[in-house]
């Protein structure tokens, strides 16, 4: 039996101080940073793991949330398989956001299919008491966005968060098989050895 | 006369390099040829064809720049005949900066007939072409970039090996599929035998060697954004000469005798000083072994009074900064030292009119200047201080700088003993210098990483009207990084890329191969 590790690339996208490198902090190496440096640019972080007997090495990209950076991290979107869409639960304005961010991914990712594309929304920082944004409203815009799935974290205290990058996993892993099974058989298979009967005719 | 011939190019691409020094007859160590390939239809023949540039300095090669699509190119077929215009589309090397901020220019022709230079006519030789239907086989190498190694039927001697240092080898096989079919060799993936339609061989490799009315295309800059970035580029040669020269006789240099100094100091150094006036454009560099870098010793608060006369103003400034660059300053002297290389104090000052400044910390001042300073703080301070929350509820720019700044307030230099822990005061002045800040320039607020420009400044100065000042002074300075086009970034990043191509063309053609120069320009 062959043992495949694909490579996923998931790219974090939200307001700045929502918590993304918090999330991927969180997610890799199990630490939180109450005061960690705010994320210039952009940065990755790599996790193995193993979803559903598929072995996966996560690419997590975090970016620079300031509308600001934006020519600095649109040019890492492409090639990626999932978009965790942040927010964060107690700004009402990074949930107001969320629809840019959906916009400026698809624009720069050069997403064939956007409606097919598989986006994760987290509504981070649920430990936090003073909420502005609501699951009840969170789950609505998911839903008639694309009914993405959505996951009230906590980069604080861990809630929810394998569970969400778990669940990217899965999205893309779904998508993944529904190709491979959709595969048109008018293409030319690029892999296979041509024949070698064109050798040098004197 | 031979009768009008019929060309048509089929593909193009430039950056083509032949690297003589690696081929048999090749005497000259570590030059690179550079050169354009074509497949042209002449006369319903099908060619493959390779023209060195004039000068291996090609503008267009300098950055990986998206061209401009529209661009006109007029290749000289026949001297001094009328040209044949040919509209080329070149493959953008980059997409993304295209949208935010396109950077392009323009091919010119020049096709005046002085360009006749020794050295071209010691190029031509390295120009070659053949009937695709002579080619027996293409083999693809890599070597972290692309180049071809092409064989012919019926010629013994091989051609020289084309390099595709800025890509195109794939774009050029495919276009060498339509009209011939390329197979692998069996036991070689890396080898495709040629095998084409039979057509009649007109014209043989050796009489185009010796074709020499082949014009060579000179290109020209247009004015466009990209003088700015040869400009830098063209700094950058006084930078190296500089360092090695000293700065003391800075005065103006013929290029000539610029170029001919970097020849010496620099080996393998090749600045061309006939493509545009007034810029030498380096196209190689090798830099040789490191020189060794002493740290000097710290400027302490002895040397920097030694640097002040009676009255107090600065002296032999830009030695004082040449030691401030080689060994920095002891922490004493950063208080004072900072104002000045920040640009908050005159280095030209007296001592007086800088004493007006440090009882500036108090409000009840009698010289014009520090009051301004500070009554100028404490009342732009005040404006924000004073707006309600239900004003603020009605300003959104106002709420979201606001906003920002608290997130980065958090989040700066936390482990420093000045900003550590829960409410130190060390928070509150970086917010409030931040804060007042966005009441000096409100067009362009608060943008993340300024708060990391002024948390040192204030820790050094201690005193939030000083530190104030001197970030508004160094702001002046760093404004273009912050702006919405972000024009200052963008400029260094393609600075980067020349430098990296000029250093190390094999990592650069490697980001450009993965898509990864749009990264850099």
């Amino acid at each position: 039996m062959t043992t495949k590790t694909s490579l996923l690339k998931v790219i974090l996208l939200g307001d700045g101080g929502v918590g993304k490198s918090s999330i991927m902090n969180r997610y890799v190496t199990n630490k939180f940073d109450a005061h960690l440096f705010h994320t210039i640019g952009v940065e990755f972080l790599n996790k193995e793991l193993e979803v559903d007997g598929h072995q996966v090495t996560l690419q997590i990209w975090d970016t620079a949330g300031q509308e600001r950076f934006r020519s600095l991290r649109t040019p890492f979107y492409r090639g990626s398989d999932c978009c965790l869409l942040t927010f964060s639960v107690d700004d009402n304005q990074s949930f107001l956001n969320l629809g840019n961010w959906k916009k400026e991914f698809i624009y720069y990712a050069d997403v064939k299919e956007p409606e097919k594309f598989p986006f994760v929304v987290l509504g981070n920082k649920v430990d936090v008491t003073e909420r502005q944004v609501s699951s009840e409203e969170a789950r609505q815009w998911c839903q008639e966005n694309g009914n993405f799935p959505y996951y009230e974290t906590s980069a604080k205290d861990a809630t929810n968060v394998a569970v969400a990058f778990e669940e990217a996993v899965r999205r893309v892993l779904a998508l993944d098989e529904r190709t491979d099974h959709l595969i048109p058989t008018d293409t030319v298979n690029l892999h296979r050895k041509p024949r070698s009967a064109a050798t040098c005719c004197s | 006369m031979a009768a009008d011939s019929v060309l048509k190019v089929l593909f193009e691409h430039e950056g083509v390099f032949i690297h003589p020094s690696s081929d048999e007859d090749g005497t000259e160590q570590d030059l690179l040829i550079s050169g354009s390939l074509r497949i042209v239809d002449k006369d319903a023949e099908v060619l493959v064809e390779y023209r060195p540039l004039e000068d291996t300095v090609d503008p267009s090669n300098m950055l990986c720049a998206g061209k401009d699509s529209s661009s006109v190119m007029e290749w000289d077929q026949c001297s001094r005949e009328k040209s044949q215009q040919l509209l080329e589309t070149q493959q953008s090397y980059e997409t993304e900066w295209d949208m935010i901020n396109a950077v392009s220019f323009k091919k010119k022709s020049c096709t005046n007939g002085e360009g006749s230079l020794n050295h071209s006519h010691e190029r031509s030789r390295w120009a070659f072409s053949f009937s695709v239907s002579e080619l027996r086989s293409v083999t693809v190498k890599e070597e972290g970039w692309t180049f071809l190694l092409l064989k012919l039927k019926e010629s013994c001697s091989s051609l020289p090996a084309l390099h595709f240092h800025q890509g195109g080898s794939t774009e050029f096989l495919d276009s060498l599929r339509r009209f011939a079919l390329l197979s692998e060799a069996a036991g070689d993936d890396a080898c495709l035998l040629v095998s084409s339609p039979n057509r009649a061989l007109s014209q043989s490799f050796e009489n185009l060697l010796d074709d020499n009315n082949f014009g060579l295309v000179n290109q020209k800059f247009r004015k466009d954004p990209y003088i700015t970035t040869l400009g830098g580029f063209s700094k950058v040669t006084n930078y190296i000469f500089d360092a090695f020269r000293g700065t003391e006789e800075q005065h103006q240099r013929p290029p000539e005798e610029v170029a001919d100094l970097l020849g010496e100091v620099i080996p393998g150094l090749e600045i061309n000083q006939q493509e545009e006036p007034g810029f030498e454009v380096i196209t190689r560099m090798d830099l040789g072994p490191r020189p060794e870098v002493r740290r000097g010793t710290a400027l302490s608060t002895e040397d920097w009074s030694r640097h002040q006369d009676a009255e107090g103003r600065m002296m032999n400034v830009a030695l004082l900064k040449q030691l401030i660059f080689k060994g920095g300053l002891c922490h004493a002297v950063r208080k004072e030292a900072w104002k000045f290389l920040l640009g908050y104090f005159p280095w030209d000052s007296t001592l007086e009119e800088r004493k007006v400044l440090q009882r500036d910390k108090m409000y009840d001042l009698t010289s014009s200047w520090g009051q301004f300073i500070s009554d100028e703080y404490f009342r732009m301070k005040l404006q924000w201080k004073s707006v309600s929350e239900q004003q603020e509820r009605r300003n959104s720019r106002l709420r979201d700088y606001r906003s920002l700044i608290e997130k980065d307030v958090n989040r700066t230099d936390r482990t420093n003993r000045f900003y550590e822990g829960i409410d130190n005061p060390g928070l509150v002045l970086l917010h409030d210098i931040l804060m007042t800040y966005c009441m000096y320039d409100f067009d362009l607020g608060y943008v993340q990483g300024m708060s990391d420009l002024l948390s040192p400044v204030l820790y050094v100065m201690e005193n939030e009207v000083d530190a104030f000042w001197c970030f508004v002074s160094f702001m002046d300075q760093m404004h273009q990084n912050f702006e919405e086009q972000m024009q200052g970034m963008k400029t260094q990043l393609i600075q980067l890329s020349t430098l990296l191509r000029l250093l190390d063309l094999a990592f650069w053609n490697y980001l450009g191969k993965y898509n990864y120069s749009s990264v850099l320009v």
